[in-house]
């Protein structure tokens, strides 16, 4: 490029722009990053009996507490709760997949017909006021696993807390079951084995089913209920979690209308019969049983979940036990609740602290056994744990603050900001439950009901603002700080476009300058125009979510067909080669500069053009079989694959087949190194990216977080390091993309080697820019484009169905991309600038010498 | 060689793609509505039956150098093209992502006769072994500087039959579950599609060739 300096930009310019460009970009993603996941900050350790105290102003880290055994701790608990443990044992069945809809109707409608037919003692106990039914909303994304741990937990999770939690399923953060295990309960678990995933080691029995086989209706639940007779012989237990996947598996396999589906509720509604007729058959006062009846989410229509419609978030809570049983009730009434509710009822009822993280509020209508005055220290015990936790999230929140700036009762304007809100309400709350010695004296029972009325509403009113503040700061989105990442972005993708089109331009104009003879109306070829049709039709191909799901066959077949316009233009120019009576002089024209000439025309021209396309060939043939070797994304993973046929197959065929691929490589890839292209294209490294990245989806990465491979990350490594086993992680997740950003050093230096060999140049700067330039603004360019476009997309999504599942974790892949694009960029660029440095060192050395 | 090969008239351009576009149609009358995708290889065995003769027989008689090649040459050079096109087109196919499985098998096949039909045979018919005119084919400049107008009846809808392929095997991944995106059946929409809009296209070019090849006659 040193004659066609003039028209292209120097390369400090570009340096610095490219620098600049790329900067921006971290800059908007963190940014974007920040705004649109984030991580909520939880309250690490478990409740303990701090929790039934007003919490201190300041900083919230109270004293670690001595540990005590079991018994001591429930006594402990028993006497400081002012409450009593309403129940000794906790049957808690949860009905995978099972919508409200089905036991409690729509919109004050008793279910349909067909349904009430097939839950025939369920609909009795409701009937009967014997149980109280809610429509518990879950919250998105409404699978399995977040859904119990909010179950669990009282917590909704962020995004993130879900994405990241690779190394260990384990649930570490405060929850009811935790709670339950450490006051002396034994834990019972049937069932799915998520259960044992989250708690490894708090069961005393359990048997795990998984979720595996979605085609299996039967078996998955008969091995649930074959124990049910003997641990109701046995009843050594406290808690027994029962954890029935049918029902889901036949939302999978047919939907809602499913033929299975009638047979499925009555198979369930058999099972709360027999659990119900067990425990309240042995029922006396030392042995009182709840059992819990509660699904994790809904499903769609079509049997889908995961997303956040009103039929997929439509749980159900069910509560059977002495408790909830009334003289009066209209079970069909629509009575919500949040899923999140569960938590704090079910730590009230058995007498253990609330989990710390807990949004959710108390259920007033299970406590129908307990006095007013122990209804209300329930839900003064829910304000004091939701206070803990709105101190932790606004530091200067302070309750004895609050009381001292006089919001009394008397003041009934509502305050703008959301302090002095919780602060009002709060402090009415507690100023109606513990009124002045002047009401507690006159000891007149209407004005106490009064009292209790007014102070039970002022608590709810406390509870629903502060659990819905709770929830939204863990899902609200900053618009304006999104917007302006996102502008960022755009910014440093336009700038780097003007960078790469302007090199181009200068590019194409020195070539016009050195060879008259080039087509004087540059037109443009057909892989150059198939190249930007690819990048925008990928760029609309990421809108729709099935595309992103199934995202290695866009890859695949873009780069088939580059690869096929190759082989094209092979034949075209072999066509014309063969034609021309002078070989020779055309052969001239096509190679960009002489010295270059000599070394890439020891092989005539026609014998280069076979070779290459024979190379082309083998590129495209094996592209083929590594599209085989995982076809499946997200959708079709029960496609028949190479990966898993050669894992079935015995090891003697798979070293074969070894050796044969090592013997292929070397055959195949000699005779390659020793043509040597002088086309110094931007074609030629859009066709490696394009490789790399349908390698990357061709070695079984999809889309799904689920497909990154775990157990690979923690090879060699002997104790365990987080930064160590993600790197690693990182690395066998893009190994083929920065493989080949590998072979593009590779690639710079067979097309570079005679111009640094060649003494004449000596200003460096101006090699190294002819070197790297290209090779990395082009991939720093793609990348930015589909980064920027798929962020603009995940904008625009963020209330659609599958943000959750498809087009969020689709944007953790392309942040990791993005990662990789930048470390292989960095990796060509000190490569070069070492190489470069060390010709002319040694160049200088010999000067020296020769003078 | 422009002399003899301007004398293919509009009026006979026209009648080659009416006759070929035809044999289509009465391919899929024959077929039945719905047949494409309900038995794929029936209604592609079909296409090809009653497209093969009429591809052959029309571009023989548009052969490029009438005294030097007979009709029955030009015939027994398309039938010769008929498998190689077909074999090539397999390959782009399959490179591309087709399924293999002996399910397939039979579709593939007849699929790929047919796109041979829409984009090689022809090609083999006229050109013969003429290496210039292969290259002229195979690139876009054929649309900026052609003399001849046959050029473009046979380009044009073969571009816009595997442009059209190339299109309607986009929807075949996706979720939708419609019994349509099983191969080959919304590509042969495509190529369909696409050789027909190909042949429009042509024909538009045919008539601003002649009319230009008159205005500089004049």
């Amino acid at each position: 490029m040193a004659g066609g300096g003039g028209a292209s930009p120097s390369c400090a310019a570009v340096a610095g722009w490219t620098v600049t460009a790329v900067l921006l970009q971290v800059v908007g993603l963190s940014m974007f990053l920040y705004g649109f996941f984030p991580v909520k900050p939880t309250l690490p350790g478990f409740s303990g009996a701090e929790s039934y105290r007003m919490p201190s102003c300041g900083l919230a880290g109270g004293g670690e507490q001595p540990a005590l055994p079991p018994d001591q701790l429930r006594s402990l608990y028993r006497e400081l709760s002012e409450v009593p443990p309403v129940y000794d044992r906790l049957v808690l069945m949860v009905i995978d997949g099972l919508p409200a809809e089905f036991v409690l109707g729509r919109v004050g409608k008793p279910p349909s017909k067909e349904m009430v037919e097939s839950m025939p003692y369920t609909q009795s106990l409701l009937a009967g006021c014997k149980a109280t039914g809610y429509h518990a909303k879950a919250a998105p994304p409404t699978v399995t696993m977040p859904r119990l741990k909010a179950m669990v937990s009282g917590a909704i999770g962020g995004f993130l807390d879900v994405a990241f939690n690779f190394n260990t399923q384990a649930f570490l953060d405060d929850n009811l079951l935790d709670q339950l295990h450490m006051i002396g309960y034994k834990l019972v678990m049937l069932g799915d084995e998520t259960w044992i995933k989250l708690f490894p080691k708090l069961f005393w029995r359990q048997d795990g089913v998984s979720s595996f086989y979605v085609k299996d209706t039967v078996e998955v639940d008969f091995n649930v209920s074959r124990h049910l007779e003997s641990e109701f012989a046995a009843k050594d237990w406290n808690m027994l979690i029962l954890h029935y996947l049918g029902l889901d598996h036949v939302g999978h396999i047919g939907g809602r209308q499913s033929v299975l589906m009638p047979q499925k509720l009555k198979e369930m509604d058999d099972v709360i019969r027999r659990v119900h007729n067990a425990v309240s058959g042995l029922e006396d006062n030392l042995d009182r049983t709840l059992l819990v009846v509660v699904s994790d989410h809904g499903m769609t229509e079509g049997g889908n979940h995961g997303g956040s419609s009103y039929e997929e978030t439509d749980s159900l809570a069910l509560f059977i036990g002495h408790s909830v049983q009334s003289s009066y009730c209209s079970p069909y009434d629509q009575n919500e609740a949040l899923q999140v509710d569960l938590a704090p009822t079910l730590s009230l009822l058995f007498g253990t602290p609330i989990p710390k993280n807990n949004i959710g509020v108390v259920l007033p209508e299970v406590f129908n056994s307990l006095t007013d005055q122990q209804k209300l220290r329930t839900l003064e015990l829910n304000s004091l744990q939701f206070l803990r936790l709105l101190q932790a999230q606004l530091p200067a929140f302070c309750f004895e603050d609050c009381i001292n700036a006089k919001y009394g009762l008397g003041i009934d304007k509502i305050p703008q900001s959301v302090e002095k809100k919780l602060c009002h309400l709060l402090s009415k709350a507690f100023d109606s439950h513990h009124p002045s010695h002047l009401h507690q004296t006159s000891n007149v029972k209407s004005i106490e009901a009064g009292c209790n009325r007014t102070a039970v509403n002022a608590y709810y009113e406390f509870l629903r603002y502060a659990s819905e503040w709770l929830s939204h700061r863990a899902t609200n989105k900053p618009f304006y700080l999104l917007v302006s990442a996102i502008s960022l972005m755009i910014v440093s993708c336009l700038s780097l476009m003007g960078i790469v089109s302007c090199l181009l331009k200068g590019k194409s104009l020195s070539q016009f300058e050195h060879h008259s003879e080039w087509n004087s109306d540059y037109h443009w070829h057909l892989d150059e125009v198939f190249i930007i049709m690819g990048i925008f039709l990928y760029v609309s191909s990421l809108g729709s979510s099935s595309f992103v799901e199934e995202e290695q066959y866009t890859w695949h077949y873009l780069t088939s067909t580059l690869y096929l316009i190759f082989l094209i233009k092979t034949t075209q120019s072999m066509l014309r080669e063969s034609n021309s009576t002078v070989a020779r002089a055309e052969g001239k024209i096509f190679h960009g500069n002489d010295c270059s000439y000599f070394t890439s025309c020891k092989l005539i021209p026609s014998m280069r053009d076979g070779y290459k396309l024979c190379t082309i060939i083998i590129i495209l043939v094996s592209g083929r079989i590594l599209r085989a070797w995982h076809q499946g994304g997200v959708n079709w993973v029960h496609f028949p694959d190479i990966s898993k046929s050669l894992a079935q197959a015995d090891s003697f065929v798979v070293k074969a087949l070894q050796i044969i691929s090592v013997l292929a490589v070397v055959v195949f890839f000699t005779p390659v190194t020793e043509t040597k292209e002088a086309e110094y294209s931007a074609r030629m490294i859009v066709a490696m990216q394009l490789l790399g990245l349908s390698g990357h989806f061709g070695l079984g990465n999809t889309n799904n977080l689920a497909s990154i491979d775990v157990a690979g990350a923690f090879i060699g490594i002997s104790s365990y390091s987080t930064v160590l086993s993600g790197i690693l992680m990182f690395m066998i997740t893009y190994g083929s993309p920065l493989l080949l950003y590998l072979g593009m050093v590779v690639y710079i230096s067979v097309i570079s080697s005679d111009d640094i060999s060649t003494p004449h140049q000596s200003k460096w700067s101006c090699i190294l820019d002819k070197m790297i330039t290209l090779p990395c603004l082009l991939p720093l360019l793609i990348n930015s484009i589909a980064l920027t476009s798929y962020t603009i997309v995940l904008l625009l999504m963020r209330n659609h169905l599958f943000v959750w599942s498809v087009f969020s974790p689709k944007y953790l892949y392309v942040c990791a991309a993005t990662v990789c694009t930048c470390a292989g960029v960095f990796i060509i660029a000190v490569t070069a600038v070492y190489t470069c440095t060390v010709f002319s060192f040694r160049m200088r050395n010999y000067k020296d010498k020769s003078v | 060689m422009g002399d003899e090969a301007t004398q293919v008239s509009a009026s006979s351009a026209v009648a080659v793609h009416a006759l070929c576009f035809a044999g289509i149609v009465a391919a899929h009358q024959l077929s039945g509505r719905g047949m494409l995708v309900s038995n794929p290889a029936y209604a592609l065995r079909l296409l090809v039956v009653f497209e093969a003769p009429l591809v052959i027989a029309v571009f023989s008689l548009l052969c490029r150098n009438p005294k030097r090649c007979s009709f029955l040459k030009a015939a027994a050079r398309g039938l010769l093209g008929l498998p190689i096109g077909a074999f090539l087109n397999a390959f782009g196919a399959i490179v591309l992502g087709a399924p293999i499985g002996i399910k397939y098998w039979a579709a593939t096949t007849y699929w790929s006769l047919l796109m041979s039909l829409f984009t090689f045979v022809p090609a083999a018919c006229v050109f013969g072994a003429s290496k210039v005119n292969w290259q002229a084919v195979l690139s876009h400049s054929i649309y900026c500087g052609s003399t001849d107008s046959v050029d473009y009846m046979i380009s044009a809808p073969a571009h816009g039959a595997v442009i059209g392929a190339w299109l309607g095997a986009w929807p075949m991944p996706l979720d939708w579950e419609r019994p349509w995106q099983e191969w080959p059946i919304s590509v042969t929409y495509g190529s369909v599609a696409g050789h027909l809009i190909g042949m429009a296209i042509s024909l538009a070019l045919v008539v601003t060739h002649k009319r230009r090849g008159r205005a500089k006659a004049d």
